[in-house]
């Protein structure tokens, strides 16, 4: 059963894309580049590239955020998609022992709000905040006008996918995140942080819009995937059910289950299938999958460090 | 119901999970962990559905957002334009 958007859903969409349309003539052409976008290999980000590549017309420069966990296959995708498209792209690879410490504490000590725990494990929440604090720090010092991420329509608010940041806001949202950080790693991260020398100037204005394309426009895993197979991306078979780039992904939601009772990702696949993304039998058998016993403890004994 | 206790029904019920009749009116949503960023946004789209105005960007900072008294004095600053 498939259900359709309705049409206030349809009209606000059709907003935020003639805001999002407006931005990019705002910014296109201005700077060396237009886009800085989180690029984690899998299906959404390929696609959000070749979109913002081929139809929009924009600069671009790719970050991948290597925590350790990328599978080999979706590190192939990543070079196979950035030379077809012929993008800029930056692999950053943070200290190992450092992120390993950050998704073990994850586990054990409660920081995240609750609400964002209904969005997605500890663990992928400790992940996005490394990457997202990473990004706005690269996008303010490098001037890119825009950071663009490839979430799906269930993984954020509409109301999220088309924002300006501001100086106190993003100084308030670091200092949230370093907090989150101190307490599960100390100051390990703080090189991720934006620093007071970021916000000396904000007449200068260096804060990036905030814009994840997916969630207002049109959203079909299958073309998704039609689309991103002509550059030479591949379906990734090491990376478990729920991701197409992350080893760790069906860990952490298998240790979110235990903990919490609830499949971290119910929400936004709900959000899917009511918005007509996805079937509703698809997205029920997606939240009864479950890793198998070698898969995890092998997964526990790399976040220990035990195992390369 | 007047505005703030609109807005206090909505973080409550959305983002504490337990009795919010202890959530003062002052209190900081994002230093006590009640939202995120994200969050803030879902309290912008709740505004904006609720009370019929539109939040501009450059309204997106921590005085307007920040806890039940700062949304409420927002909310009514802009109905009162």
């Amino acid at each position: 059963m498939r259900y359709e958007r309705s049409e206030k859903r349809e009209s606000a969409g059709r907003r935020f894309d003639e805001r999002f349309i407006e931005i990019l003539d705002q910014v296109r052409g201005k700077r060396p580049y237009d886009a800085l976008v989180a690029y984690s290999g899998g299906k959404d980000s390929t696609y959000t590239l070749k979109l913002l590549k081929e139809r929009y017309k924009l600069e671009l420069l790719a970050v991948t955020v290597d925590q350790g966990f990328v599978s080999s296959a979706a590190l192939e995708n990543i070079k196979t998609v950035t030379e077809r498209l012929d993008i800029d792209h930056y692999m950053v690879r943070p200290g190992s022992a450092a992120l390993r410490a950050l998704f073990r504490n994850s586990m054990t000590i409660d920081v995240y709000p609750v609400k964002a725990l209904e969005r997605a494990s500890a663990i992928c929440n400790s992940c996005m905040n490394v990457v997202k604090s990473l990004l706005i720090k690269m996008a303010v010092e490098m001037r890119i006008p825009t950071v663009v991420y490839g979430w799906s329509p269930g993984q954020a608010p509409l109301r999220s996918s088309v924002f300006k940041t501001n100086a106190p806001m993003l100084k308030k949202m670091n200092e949230t995140t370093a907090a989150w950080f101190n307490t599960l790693v100390g100051d390990r991260l703080s090189g991720f942080l934006l620093e007071d020398r970021h916000f000396a100037a904000p007449e200068k204005d260096p804060y990036p819009f905030i814009i994840h394309p997916l969630a207002f426009l049109e959203y079909d895993e299958r073309h998704i995937l039609d689309e991103i197979r002509t550059l030479g991306w591949n379906v990734p078979e090491d990376t478990g059910s729920h991701s197409s780039n992350c080893l760790l992904n069906d860990f952490a939601i298998a240790e979110h289950l235990e903990r919490f009772g609830f499949h971290p990702y119910a929400f936004e696949i709900a959000g899917l299938v009511r918005e007509g993304c996805m079937a509703r039998e698809e997205g029920l058998e997606r939240l009864s999958a479950r890793p198998g016993a070698a898969y995890l403890a092998r997964v526990r004994s790399l976040l220990e460090g035990e195992t390369e | 119901m007047n505005t703030a206790s609109t807005i206090r029904q909505f973080i409550v019920e959305n983002f504490v999970f337990e009795d919010g009749g202890s959530l003062a009116e002052d209190t900081s949503f994002l230093e006590s962990g009640i939202m995120d960023s994200t969050g803030v946004l879902e309290l912008v789209s709740f505004i904006e559905e609720t009370f019929a105005i539109a939040v501009a960007d450059e309204d997106l900072v921590p005085e307007n957002l920040d806890s039940i008294g700062r949304v409420t004095r927002y909310i009514e600053s802009r109905r009162g334009e």
